[in-house]
């Protein structure tokens, strides 16, 4: 239905979308995802022409949308959006703005135009509202009145723009709701979001959107139970992570360790955590001291708020060797203490990295004093 | 012709004269007034005169008098005004105008002996010799045939303002002269019409060419303007032959010599003061407002002076508005497009129209641009205020449309309206309701400002009150009237545009709907 290939968007010289391609299917529900500024609603904006894509070509229905001889707002009028902040039409009633378009854009009798926007009133339980202006509705009231508005046109599609990203926390579920009945009769949709778990369950397809490209893309289970990919990983987790790259043995430990402390006190973590994270670090930074010269490390602290896992990542070059093998310590005192504030540790080497990953007990009692 | 801006200056400056007489003491028991008795032309060196402006009498108190305060004024009305009102002390004028007015009041009077005698002529565009010389023909033609004997008798001598039948048919050309109200018995409006001896010539004269006559009214001081821009095809207002006006026009040979005599209040003469009593206003409240609208508006029908001034003032903002709007919304579209070719002129049109007093673009269009034009002045008047009004409108529209919430234009478009629709159905809807409270004060203020078209010989509600001056002398009551009739106009557009808001109030809609 829409085939996206190789569309790009610059700003002068901010380039939001790389090169971005896609297909859209009739009857598919894809929920675009991502962190901010990564260009998902550009892409939104682009496929109903209200930006003009600085490269690449969308087709829809086969229609070449950046084809000047194309006449885009037929193509509009059968692919609707929702926007963010509504725009709902201020000096008409709701009853009107369902009304204005079919009237005006396909020449509906007002009668049959009213008749059928009291219909969609009623599938967004908003049929009460129809006399009322928008500024007397409440955010949620406002986004159902622009879903029923995009249904009055019969669109084929109807784009949602981050639908309830401006609405209290109360009015998002009133909101979703609608959406997913909609998704229940089968119509197209695409809908940027950061409302995951409602993305997870109402899409057929989510796209994951960085670096102005669809970084991955999959079934729901595939982007949500098993991302292939590291950034994929962090977002659908919402990992917040701390990463510091030492390369010299005359690294600022106590400065690291004040950043470490500011890093658990924004995640909220218990004390018991930093009691163990803090002399973690501390003696995994001495076993590595020796080889710091020619091999740096790389040191990530990472905590999914999604599932409440809290890791500390020591990568370096493969040729450095696991520092927790026996042989590569002088006594196994650092290692042993390790283990102790650990609450497990693996070790990979993939690419040439030697990665070591230790685990944290979020949940555990305080620390007794270590012998 | 500046006098109605300056009249309140000039008004200022007089009244503080007036405090410093108070504040010198009187010498050796004399009171005031008394030393301040006019005897002679000679009592007047430190006295302030009231002159026409642009008349004779002007430039000739400055030059005589330098230590007297010279004011200007626009009619002769004006001027005895001053009088009766103190501002002035006494006033230089034409002498024959003034009989009518020395018949109707009482408490004026002149000093016996004028002061010097003067010729009077009909002035000529210098570029036009053969009017000039068909005209001095028929002036020789008329002094023979006892014509002018009569006119002198009926006008001057008899004091008779009716116009004679003259029977004349009507011809397919015109010409056209400008008038002034100098006063009767030379020119001035009675019944509706112009009528005096300067009229009656020149109506004798245009039917003697074979055309009819056309009436332009000027101020005195726009006269000689208007003739040398071709304005009009000669001037009579019994208009003294000086060698400075030589210069700028031809005259034809004179016609009447006219005196220049001094007017004052009969108190303030000496050997006049004591000889009668002035009399004071009578009778109540409401006797003296019927007599006043008796004199205003009853007599010579004069209400009909008004009617038609109305209609004007009516026409000019009506017509300005829808004008200007239309102007405003092109320039404000102009003003708002992306490129820079048809912003910057945009752009320039506002800041320039909004930079000149639009007195002076009236003037600059209807002496200048359409110079050589024979335009209605209405026309130009509906042109200047639209031209005006555009400038602030566009401004105003501007600042409605870039005040409005950009999404709802976006939502529009994004369900397929595209521009125009999307401008038509949901962007001006919200931006006439969101300007209009801006809107209706600046068409108020245009209904104001025509008061100024007089200047271009519109005869609009302003110029009717004060053509009713010149002839009944109150200030008051044709001023008063003017005031709550322009009160009227303003608040009767006022409802019309509440109307409107009224009705694009999405709120009232709504309701409306419901009670349906």
């Amino acid at each position: 239905m829409i085939r996206i290939e190789h569309l790009s968007k610059r700003y002068g010289d901010v380039t939001v979308l790389a090169d971005v391609s896609a297909e859209i299917r009739s009857g598919e529900v894809v929920s675009i995802i991502g962190p901010s500024g990564t260009g998902k609603s550009t892409l939104l904006r682009c496929l109903n022409g209200l930006e003009t894509p600085s490269g690449g070509s969308i087709h829809v229905d086969g229609i070449d949308l950046l084809d000047p001889r194309s006449d885009i707002d037929q193509v509009r009028r059968t692919m609707n959006m929702v926007f963010q902040s509504f725009n709902l039409f201020s000096h008409l009633t709701v009853l009107e703005n369902l009304t204005l378009g079919p009237i005006k854009l396909k020449g509906m009798p007002t009668a049959q135009a009213s008749a059928r926007a009291l219909e969609l009133l009623d599938l967004v339980g908003l049929t009460q509202k129809a006399d009322h202006l928008p500024d007397e509705l409440s955010g949620g009231q406002k986004q159902r009145v622009a879903i029923a508005r995009c249904l009055a046109m019969d669109p084929k599609i109807i784009l949602f723009d981050e639908p309830t990203s401006a609405l209290d926390p109360t009015m998002v579920s009133e909101v979703l709701a609608v959406i997913r009945k909609l998704a229940r009769d089968g119509m197209t949709m695409a809908i940027v979001t950061h409302e995951m778990a409602f993305a997870r369950d109402v899409s057929n397809r989510v796209f994951y959107m960085d670096e102005g490209r669809i970084y991955e893309q999959g079934t729901p289970e595939e982007i949500f139970e098993q991302p292939r990919l590291e950034k994929t990983r962090a977002f659908v987790n919402r990992i917040r992570s701390l990463v510091r790259h030492i390369d010299t043995t005359g690294y600022d430990l106590y400065s690291l360790n004040a950043e470490i402390e500011a890093f658990c006190a924004r995640q909220i973590l218990p004390q018991s955590v930093r009691d163990r994270l803090l002399p973690l670090v501390e003696e995994c930074l001495q076993l590595c001291r020796p080889q710091l010269d020619r091999a740096p490390l790389d040191l990530t602290v990472a905590y999914s708020e999604k599932t409440g896992d809290l890791e500390l990542f020591i990568e370096r070059t493969a040729d450095a060797g696991n520092l927790m093998d026996q042989a590569s310590a002088p006594d196994d005192l650092g290692q042993r203490l390790i283990k102790h504030y650990a609450q497990s540790v693996q070790y990979t080497e993939v690419e040439g990295r030697a990665r070591l990953v230790f685990r944290i007990d979020t949940q555990g009692a305080p620390l007794e004093v270590a012998s | 012709m500046m006098t109605r801006l300056l009249l309140p200056i000039l008004l200022m400056l007089a009244s503080l004269q007036a405090g410093n007489a108070i504040a010198q003491p009187a010498v050796a028991g004399k009171s005031v007034a008394e030393t301040s008795l006019i005897a002679s032309p000679e009592d007047l060196k430190d006295k302030r005169i009231a002159v026409l402006l642009g008349s004779a009498q002007a430039s000739e108190a400055t030059q005589r008098w330098p230590g007297a305060t010279v004011l200007q004024f626009g009619s002769p009305t004006d001027m005895v005004v001053a009088i009766k009102t103190g501002k002035a002390d006494a006033a230089l004028s034409d002498g024959q105008p003034l009989k009518d007015i020395l018949r109707q009041d009482p408490s004026l009077a002149i000093l016996p002996q004028p002061l010097h005698r003067i010729p009077v002529g009909v002035g000529f565009n210098k570029g036009n010799p053969a009017l000039l010389a068909q005209f001095n023909a028929f002036l020789a033609s008329i002094k023979r045939d006892g014509t002018y004997a009569d006119m002198i008798d009926r006008w001057i001598e008899k004091g008779v303002y009716e116009m004679p039948e003259l029977g004349a048919p009507p011809f397919e050309q015109h010409l056209t002269v400008g008038v002034s109200e100098g006063g009767m018995p030379f020119g001035g409006v009675v019944n509706n019409r112009w009528v005096g001896f300067d009229i009656e010539m020149a109506q004798r004269f245009a039917h003697s060419q074979g055309k009819s006559l056309k009436i332009v009214s000027l101020e005195f001081g726009s006269l000689i303007a208007a003739l040398v821009t071709g304005k009009v095809d000669l001037i009579a207002a019994s208009i003294f032959i000086t060698d400075e006006r030589k210069q700028r026009i031809n005259f034809s040979d004179p016609y009447f010599e006219e005196t220049t005599v001094l007017l004052a209040l009969r108190t303030r003469l000496a050997g006049l003061a004591a000889s009668e009593d002035q009399k004071a206003p009578s009778g109540t409240w409401l006797a003296r407002l019927k007599s006043s609208v008796q004199a205003n508006l009853l007599t010579e029908n004069r209400y009909l002076l008004i009617w038609e001034g109305l209609k004007a003032t009516v026409l000019i903002s009506v017509l300005a508005t829808a004008l200007g709007t239309l102007l405003g919304a092109l320039t404000c579209w102009l003003r708002m497009s992306k490129r820079l070719l048809l912003r910057l002129p945009a752009q320039g049109f506002i800041s320039l129209l909004r930079g000149i007093p639009v007195l002076v673009l009236l003037l600059i269009l209807y002496y200048v641009v359409f110079a050589s034009v024979d335009i209605n002045p209405v026309l130009v008047s509906v042109i200047a205020f639209a031209l005006n009004f555009a400038a602030y409108s566009a401004e105003i529209f501007r600042a409605g449309i870039q005040g409005l919430d950009r999404g709802q234009a976006e939502a529009g478009i994004a369900m397929g309206f595209g521009r125009l629709r999307t401008f038509w159905y949901i962007t001006l809807p919200q931006t006439i309701q969101r300007v209009l409270p801006v809107y209706k004060g600046e068409v108020i203020s245009l209904v104001k400002m025509t008061s100024i078209v007089g200047y271009i010989a519109v005869q609009d509600l302003t110029k009717a009150s004060d053509i009713i001056r010149s002839r009944t002398f109150d200030a008051f009551f044709p001023l008063l009237l003017a005031a709550a009739l322009y009160f009227l106009i303003a608040w009767a557009l006022l409802q019309a545009i509440n109307l409107l808001e009224r009705r694009t109030d999405p709120h009232v809609r709504r309701n409306k709907g419901r009670l349906a």
